[in-house]
């Protein structure tokens, strides 16, 4: 040891060479020493879930912000960091995930796009949802404004992901679920989006709860154009199902004696309630106009065009109204056509006979009671009975021969009374008008099939 | 250590042959050596050094040079050790002779 205390005076010499070989060593090792530590504290860290990672390596001292998403994820990233080799020291700026209270996250959709806002719990569960959002919206632009936060209620993605779903059937409008309840409005963007969402928020996952639903369903649409040129009724928009579709033609078949019934109608559900209570009454009153359209929207039933004469506009304004069922609103635009240019008995006749050849009035069975769809076959006879004012006209009522001949005298007489005192209640003078009953009497076909009974069942106009 | 040694063998290498090459001279050298009383001052300054490496006070880059060093000159100093005992072997064996 003496020896070695001995020689060891002499070695100072060498260190002047040692210090130049230390600063050459620093002088480059130092940068790639700095790149590699990164690059090991990088992949020792490649599967930790972290938010804003930023490692900065000075020397062999790492310092590691970071931002964790629970406590032990924090110290197990960190402890990561520290095991690297050659890792000195490691300067720790990571902290939690800030928590949300209340956690609320958010789906809002506009013309143009989806927005997803608020608190993600995971960034694994914020591109889920962003997956999810442009899968199911397919094309429509998805723009990510969620942060992270801690605090998220259990099965969030679950739920998240179910709502999701709902904002694809919406056209417009917001979806928010702060921690566990749900608060939904804007527009649906069919019929019956409305139910399918309300449907839908049923099978929530357990916990969560609907807060409030505002989603509005578009107007429940149906309309009746009647076209006096083309000679048509076109039918168009929705009905609730199949069977209120097939119901409705064949009632508009029966009130429009001579137009074509085009129908252009879908069956749909989200129908207002008393629909068809109110649509068949309102396609009366459209069948009783000379033109005009009728546009069902929701309760909403606007009736314009041109009543035949003054007094069918009064009754179709006063009177349609009081037919519909209850919160039902009926806004009448009805206005009378010009009294077309009076004619001579014989044309007078010859109108009748025609009105009377395309379509019969018809009344309950056995009774003298007219039904509801004759009204736009007796507006248009008492528009041709106003042309030909000087004419006196005799309202002839035939049965079939079913029965027995009394009885069917007795219908015969109370069917053509009948239509006299409707004559006369429209604003024509009652003189002009005698009423007969011909019971059997006078068949126009035979009485040994259903139709030519039908045929004999009948009101016949003569002009006197 | 393992991974400072993996990563700059070669500059410790440097060091350590240095630091035999020193050795070597210095048995035959007639110059002056190191006092005893610098002799104590440079080992308190290399005690204070290495506690300041082992505690790392010093941060960042000084930190990392500071320990670059200190490894560079015990591994100098190792290689002036084996260096001078290789040598006096070889003289102390060569002088009967001569």
């Amino acid at each position: 040891m003496r020896v070695l205390n001995r020689w060891s005076g002499k070695w100072w010499p060498g260190v002047i060479p040692l210090v130049i070989l230390w600063a050459f060593a620093a002088w480059t090792t130092t940068a790639p020493l700095e790149a590699d530590l990164a690059q090991r504290s990088t992949t020792a860290l490649k599967d930790t879930v972290l938010d804003k990672r930023r490692i900065a390596v000075a020397g062999r001292d790492v310092t590691f912000a970071a931002e964790a998403f629970s406590e032990e994820g924090r110290q197990s990233a960190v402890a990561s960091v520290e095991a690297v080799p050659g890792v000195r020291l490691v300067n720790d700026e990571t902290r939690l995930v800030p928590e949300a209270k209340p956690f609320v996250w958010s789906a809002e959709r506009d013309v143009v796009r989806v927005t997803l806002g608020g608190s993600s719990p995971l960034p694994s569960s914020k591109s889920k949802l962003m997956e999810a959002a442009r899968a199911m919206l397919g094309g429509v632009e998805v723009s990510d404004r969620m942060n992270l936060a801690r605090g998220a209620p259990q099965r969030f993605d679950a739920a998240a992901l179910l709502l999701l779903d709902q904002i694809a059937k919406l056209k417009d409008g917001k979806i928010t679920l702060s921690d566990n309840k749900v608060t939904l409005s804007g527009m649906a963007r069919e019929l019956g989006g409305r139910e399918a969402i309300a449907a839908a928020l049923k099978n929530l996952p357990e916990g969560y709860s609907v807060a409030a639903n505002d989603v509005k369903a578009p107007p429940y649409i149906f309309q009746a154009y009647k076209d006096p040129v083309a000679v048509t009724l076109t039918l168009t928009g929705y009905v609730p199902d199949n069977n209120a579709h097939a119901a409705l033609v064949a009632a508009a078949g029966r009130k429009f004696f001579s137009e074509k019934v085009v129908d252009n109608l879908k069956a749909s559900i989200g129908a207002p309630s008393g629909f068809a209570a109110a649509v068949l009454p309102a396609l009366g009153a459209l069948s009783r106009l000379s033109t005009g359209t009728l546009v069902v929207s929701d309760r909403e039933v606007k009736l314009s065009g041109d009543a035949l004469y003054e007094a069918a506009a009064t009754q179709i304004r006063a009177g349609l109204g009081k037919e519909f069922p209850q919160g039902w609103q009926f806004k009448p635009e009805i206005s009378v056509k010009p009294t077309a240019a009076p004619v001579d008995p014989t044309v007078c006749q010859q109108l009748f006979t025609d009105l009377l050849g395309k379509a019969r009035i018809r009344f309950e069975s056995a009774k003298a009671d007219i039904v509801a769809d004759s009204a736009g076959l007796l507006d248009r006879l008492i528009e041709t009975a106003l042309r030909c004012p000087n004419a006196n006209i005799e309202v002839v009522g035939h049965t079939d021969s079913d029965g027995e001949e009394p009885a069917n005298q007795a219908l015969s007489e109370k069917r053509a009374q009948a239509v006299t005192d409707y004559l006369v209640k429209a604003g024509l003078p009652a003189n002009r008008f005698t009423s007969t009953g011909l019971g059997s009497t006078q068949p126009i076909a035979g009485n040994d099939t259903d139709q030519g009974k039908a045929q004999n069942r009948r009101i016949d106009f003569v002009v006197r | 250590m393992a991974y400072l040694a993996s990563f700059f063998w070669g500059w410790l290498l440097g060091s350590l042959l240095l630091g035999l090459a020193m050795g070597w001279i210095s048995i035959v050298q007639h110059g002056e050596g190191v006092s005893k009383k610098w002799k104590r001052w440079l080992a308190a300054l290399a005690v204070v050094l290495v506690a300041a490496a082992v505690s790392r006070l010093v941060p960042g880059r000084f930190g990392y040079w500071l320990d670059l060093g200190l490894i560079l000159f015990a591994l100098y100093l190792c290689g002036c050790a084996v260096g001078s005992w290789l040598r006096d072997w070889v003289v102390s064996r060569s002088a009967p002779a001569a």
